[in-house]
């Protein structure tokens, strides 16, 4: 995978420079690496099906005539004997939201090189992304057992079950899937395939450290969705 | 040159194939004589800028096909033509834009004088309900169907006392007075259209729908359902018959009321378990 | 594996032959100068073996004639299905097998396969895999093994389709819009593994798309040639760019609706299902929004209409400016107006749901988009004839298809104008006079331009012309066939007959119409067999063809300026190319050709006059 490198491209100045660097040749994100900016797009693709599940979420607990359970009951935790509102989910977020700053510090650590800082942030990211699918599972199975299902449920609506599971269910499928990668990338990372260019077994792709941000852009996108999953299913 | 000719030829043919067509719509019948003027307009706009752009293209075809040695016009772009061209487009669409707008205006707002009809669709067949003397329909639901209350209509809703409930596939409207035509379907997307009518709406389940005409013609006209609902779309007919304002009056006297229904379903009850009692006591 | 590189052979980027082009103090400024490269060359998997070099290929070319082939075969099916709906809807129980059900089964998998499987996917899929590296003086595709996996999802996609009509039930007969309720319950033909496997195999579309979809976007934005700027790219990379845009944004929608509807037929979820009374029995669903459906479905559904117009626009752009000899007129707004169209695509959604019992409101807001976006694509039209006048015309087969579209596109764009404006909308919705639009402008037209394409760019990826006998013969009863198919179709509408309807019984209706009928059908079966002749051709000449050599249009464009012709994997050789213009100087005043290709450098046509692009 080749890099775009192009220290010292001269910006021309004010809007019609803009324009012209914009539509000016070879590339039009100077400097952006090829897979970086894949991944941009994808996550604009990714951004689209998230809102159209949001969107459809909005529209379906607004006309469903039946009504809406009350979050801060159905996901009430019981600590100590007294319910708490929200905690699980609390918990949940913050795990999410520390494993983004430590993947930050991996692809900090990767370009300076500092091949078992990277690796073992890596690692701490992808143990964060484990603990919050299992905790996932865990509010999952509690709800299962509270008798809620994707067609029906005890509190009000069933449209709630089934969007609860259908949203939950894909934005955990994102994190899990980010969760094998970066277990893939810490093994590559403290094998030395991006410090000798190693190709990869299956694009046959020469490593670089690159790749690293790109599987951490993935990362923040997905707990930023999360934000705003937690957002309209718990504090709505 | 041969394929210029054909060209012209099915251009023209185009144009006296309209003209000539003994396919055109149906007479209409209700008051939308409007979307038919506007569906006029758009053929002349329309048709206008296909004939002038085809013709264009047929003389291009003659005067500049391919000699050997001469050579292309080099012309970039022409600013001044090109803006001509936007603006006189733009000018066209919003003629044709704006006479839509009017008369969508108007097929939303349906006047008040209009009397409610209940149309109710199911896979295959459809029924109606009319308003009793207040006027008004009363309120349904699904649940509420069945064969006692084939309307689902609730029952704690006094208006829906005396509707008049029509079981079967032919309505009549009273000729020259607006009707609102009220859609819901039990299962699946229907669409109540009357060709002559023009106008059409999808019958939705889970919500009512809504559009209005005017009938103004006496007759018998054929109902179509124009949204597709499985297997049995094609044969979902019905028919609806406009009648004078006395033909009509009688028609509808000699209609049944739900309270109507409901009395003769609690006497079959009634001398029905009458029927029980009485073989018991033998 | 990485014996499999030439690395030793990695070839440099050439910097320009000059340093710099600001002149220094005394010295003219050199007109030639192109700025240094910015992109290192790329690394390419070369395969060795059979399987690694025609099957799981990472070469776009090959890819590209893939997605074509696949295409092609699932296209015939389809094909094929139209021909048994117009044998059942021109001479009714003809074929005696033809049910009810059957009918809607072809109707749908007809439509689905004709717009998803067949016109995107050899428009995106086939002429963009082949073309953009081509185009914008790429090597390959940036991601080349995304993109072979991009294939074979499409493959497997292709797969599951047409494993459905082999599962209890058949497939899905549900209409290729697969409106909910009725897709999913019975009553409708397929409604259990049938549509199932619909939903499935739209996903797989959907993310094997993606895929392919990434390659395109970033080959275009970040990896192309020195001196490619956008303004100078041919205007079939902006229309194949713009679509695939279009569908990286509008496909969510579509996996979104299939997905949900999925979870309602196979986890009896509510998402699309209000309570509904069957067969007397309420049924377990209940505070869905059928509604709710129709506009995921036709956010996805209108920009797809543009994700197969806007290629079609910009591949008839530059097959008019070739065989005018000719500039394409007005570049600049044609650019624009493929970048306006595109964005305004996604405004328009529903205007398919005029009369859907959506709140009637909505109609005037998207009466007044859907007409806005008349304006752009009418100054399209204009240009396209504007670059007739005064050109110096070549009438052969591939600008015979051009003719043919720009006649067949204006027809299908003034229906549309019907169909957009919300009251005349009314009347003819769900009626034949939509059948007759949508085929004319979007299946009729496209197709047109995919046969001029054929025509133009088989010589490059075969060596061999093909026959132009046998072409004009195939484009003229292809369009006139199909010209007499669709022209009177629309009339049907405006008597009334609806849409998907299997047999119409007496309606006054259609007894009046039974000739027009018939004529329809002997049509449709004449000019779906002169389809055959098209293969006949591709199969004779692909060994007995005049061979092409290079360059046989005299185009100016990239792709016909390899150093081998069909180009190889990597295209360009030892060295990439550098553009010094935009790939429409035809005709040059003070030149000595009628053509000037992008890579010649200013200084060897001194004398001329070309535009500054």
């Amino acid at each position: 995978m080749s890099e775009p490198k192009i220290e010292g491209y001269k910006f021309k100045p004010g809007y019609s420079g803009m324009a012209a660097d914009t539509a000016s040749d070879q590339t039009m994100f100077k400097g952006v690496h090829w897979g970086k900016a894949m991944m941009w797009i994808f996550l604009l693709s990714d951004t689209f099906i998230f809102s159209c599940f949001l969107i459809s979420y909005m529209k379906g607990r607004g006309s469903t005539p039946e009504e809406w359970p009350n979050p801060s009951e159905v996901f009430a935790l019981n600590a100590f004997g007294v319910p708490v509102p929200l905690l699980l989910i609390a918990i949940m977020t913050f795990v999410l939201i520390t494993s983004s700053g430590t993947m930050a510090l991996a692809v900090k650590y990767g370009y300076e090189r500092n091949r078992k800082m990277c690796g073992w942030l890596i690692l701490a990211t992808a143990l964060g992304g484990l603990t919050f699918v299992g905790m996932q599972a865990f509010e999952w199975s509690k709800l299962i057992h509270e008798g809620v299902r994707p067609w029906e449920n005890p509190f009000g609506a069933p449209q709630f079950g089934s969007f609860f599971f259908m949203i939950t269910g894909f934005h955990g499928t994102h994190v899990s899937i980010g969760v094998i990668f970066l277990f893939i990338y810490a093994y590559k990372t403290f094998a030395g395939h991006y410090d000798e260019g190693k190709r990869g077994w299956f694009t046959s792709m020469k490593g670089d450290y690159v790749e690293i941000e790109i599987l951490g852009l993935y990362w923040h996108f997905v707990d930023l969705v999360w934000v705003f999953i937690f957002a309209f299913f718990y504090l709505w | 040159m041969h394929v210029g000719f054909i060209f012209l030829a099915v251009i023209v043919g185009s144009v006296l194939f309209h003209i000539f067509t003994p396919w055109y719509w149906t007479d209409i019948a209700s008051n939308w004589g409007s979307m038919d003027d506007t569906i006029t307009l758009t053929f002349w706009v329309g048709g206008g800028v296909f004939v002038a752009v085809c013709l264009f293209m047929v003389y291009c075809i003659f005067k500049f096909s391919y000699k050997e040695g001469r050579k292309a016009e080099y012309k970039p772009e022409d600013k001044k033509l090109e803006r001509i061209l936007t603006w006189a487009t733009t000018l066209g669409v919003a003629a044709l834009l704006a006479p839509g707008l009017i008369v969508w205006n108007q097929y939303i707002n349906v006047p008040k004088n209009a009397i409610d009809i209940d149309v109710m669709a199911w896979q295959w067949g459809w029924q109606y309900r009319l308003p009793g003397e207040d006027g008004k329909l009363g309120s349904t639901k699904v649940e509420n169907i069945n064969d006692n209350n084939p309307f689902g209509i609730i029952l704690e809703d006094i208006n829906g006392k005396d509707d008049v409930l029509i079981q079967s596939d032919v309505l009549h409207l009273k000729n020259n007075r607006p009707v609102k035509i009220l859609l819901r379907s039990v299962d699946v997307l229907h669409n109540w259209y009357v060709p002559q009518f023009r106008a059409k709406m999808d019958a939705v389940p889970g919500t009512i729908t809504y559009y209005w005409f005017e009938p103004n013609k006496v007759g018998e006209y054929e109902v179509l359902c124009a949204e597709y609902c499985g297997v049995g779309h094609y044969g979902m007919r019905g028919r609806v018959f406009v009648k004078s304002e006395q033909d009509y009056e009688k028609w509808y006297q000699e209609q049944e009321t739900f309270s109507d229904l409901v009395a003769k379903q609690e006497e079959i009850e009634f001398s029905g378990t009458k029927l029980v009692k009485n073989n018991l006591n033998d | 594996m990485s014996e499999d590189f030439n690395d030793n052979k990695t070839i440099q980027a050439q910097s320009s032959e000059t340093i710099s082009g600001e002149g220094v103090r005394g010295v003219a400024p050199d007109k030639d100068y192109v700025r240094p490269a910015e992109v290192a060359d790329q690394d390419l998997y070369h395969g060795h073996s059979f399987i690694t070099k025609w099957i799981f290929c990472q070469d776009a070319k090959v890819i590209g004639v893939q997605y074509f082939l696949l295409a092609t075969f699932t296209g015939i099916i389809g094909l094929i299905l139209s021909w048994l709906m117009r044998l059942q809807l021109g001479f009714p129980g003809a074929a005696g097998f033809m049910t009810a059900e059957h009918y809607y089964q072809f109707v749908t998998m007809h439509g689905m396969i004709m717009v998803v499987y067949f016109l995107t996917a050899l428009f995106l899929g086939g002429f963009g895999n082949y073309l953009i590296p081509l185009m914008v003086g790429a090597r390959d595709m940036v991601f080349p093994y995304v993109n072979m996996v991009s294939f074979w999802m499409f493959f497997v996609a292709v797969g599951v389709l047409l494993a459905s009509f082999f599962v209890p039930g058949g497939p899905t007969g549900s209409g290729w819009t697969l409106y909910p309720p009725q897709a999913i319950l019975e009553g409708t033909p397929g409604s259990g593994m049938g549509i199932i496997l619909m939903c499935v195999s739209l996903i797989l579309f959907v993310a094997g798309f993606t895929m392919g979809g990434l390659n395109y976007l970033i080959t275009v934005l970040q990896a192309r040639t020195r001196g490619m700027t956008l303004m100078r790219m041919p205007l079939t990379v902006w229309g194949i760019f713009t679509a695939t845009v279009l569908a990286m944004l509008a496909f969510p929608a579509l996996l979104v609706s299939a997905l949900m509807m999925t979870l309602d037929k196979v986890l009896a979820t509510s998402f699309f299902m209000p309570t509904i009374l069957k067969a007397g029995e309420v049924l377990e669903y209940g505070g869905g929004t059928p509604i709710l459906f129709q506009h995921l479905f036709w956010f996805f559904g209108h920009p797809e209409v543009y994700i197969v117009a806007l290629p079609a626009f910009g591949i008839v752009s530059d097959l008019i400016s070739v065989h005018s000899r000719k500039n394409i007129f007005g570049y600049r707004m044609m650019v624009w107006a493929i970048v306006i169209i595109g964005a305004l695509s996604f405004f328009v959604w529903a205007h398919h749901m005029y009369v859907s019992g959506m709140h009637p409101w909505f109609g005037f807001f998207f009466a007044t988009t859907t007409l806005i976006i008349a304006v752009p694509t009418a100054m399209k039209v204009y240009n396209w004839i504007l670059t007739l006048w005064k050109g110096n015309i070549r009438l052969n087969t591939v600008m015979l298809w051009c003719l043919g579209f720009i006649v067949t596109f204006v027809n299908g764009g003034i229906t549309g104008i019907f169909l957009g404006n919300v009251t005349v909308d009314v009347p003819l919705s769900d009626t034949y006079f939509v059948v007759a639009h949508f085929h004319m402008v979007m299946g009729i037209a496209p197709l047109m331009v995919i046969m001029g394409a054929v025509y133009h760019w088989f010589p490059l990826v075969a060596g061999r012309m093909l026959s132009e006998k046998l072409g004009k013969l195939h484009f003229w009863i292809t369009f006139l066939g199909a010209y007499s198919i669709y022209f009177p179709m629309h009339y049907l509408g405006f008597i009334g007959v609806p849409r998907r309807y299997f047999e119409m019984y007496n309606s006054p209706y259609i007894t009046s119409a039974v000739g027009v009928n018939e004529f329809i059908s002997m049509a449709a079966f004449l000019v779906g067999a002169a389809q055959f002749i098209l293969i006949y051709n591709i199969i004779v000449s692909l060994r007995m063809g005049k061979p092409a050599g290079k360059n046989p249009w005299q185009a100016n464009s990239l792709e016909w300026l390899t150093p081998t012709v069909p180009p190889e994997h990597g295209n360009w050789g030892d060295k990439l190319p550098v553009i010094h213009r935009w790939p429409y100087d035809y005709s040059v005043p003070g030149a000595k050709d009628d053509f000037i290709p992008q890579t010649t450098p200013p200084s060897e046509v001194a004398g001329t006059e070309v535009e500054k692009t």
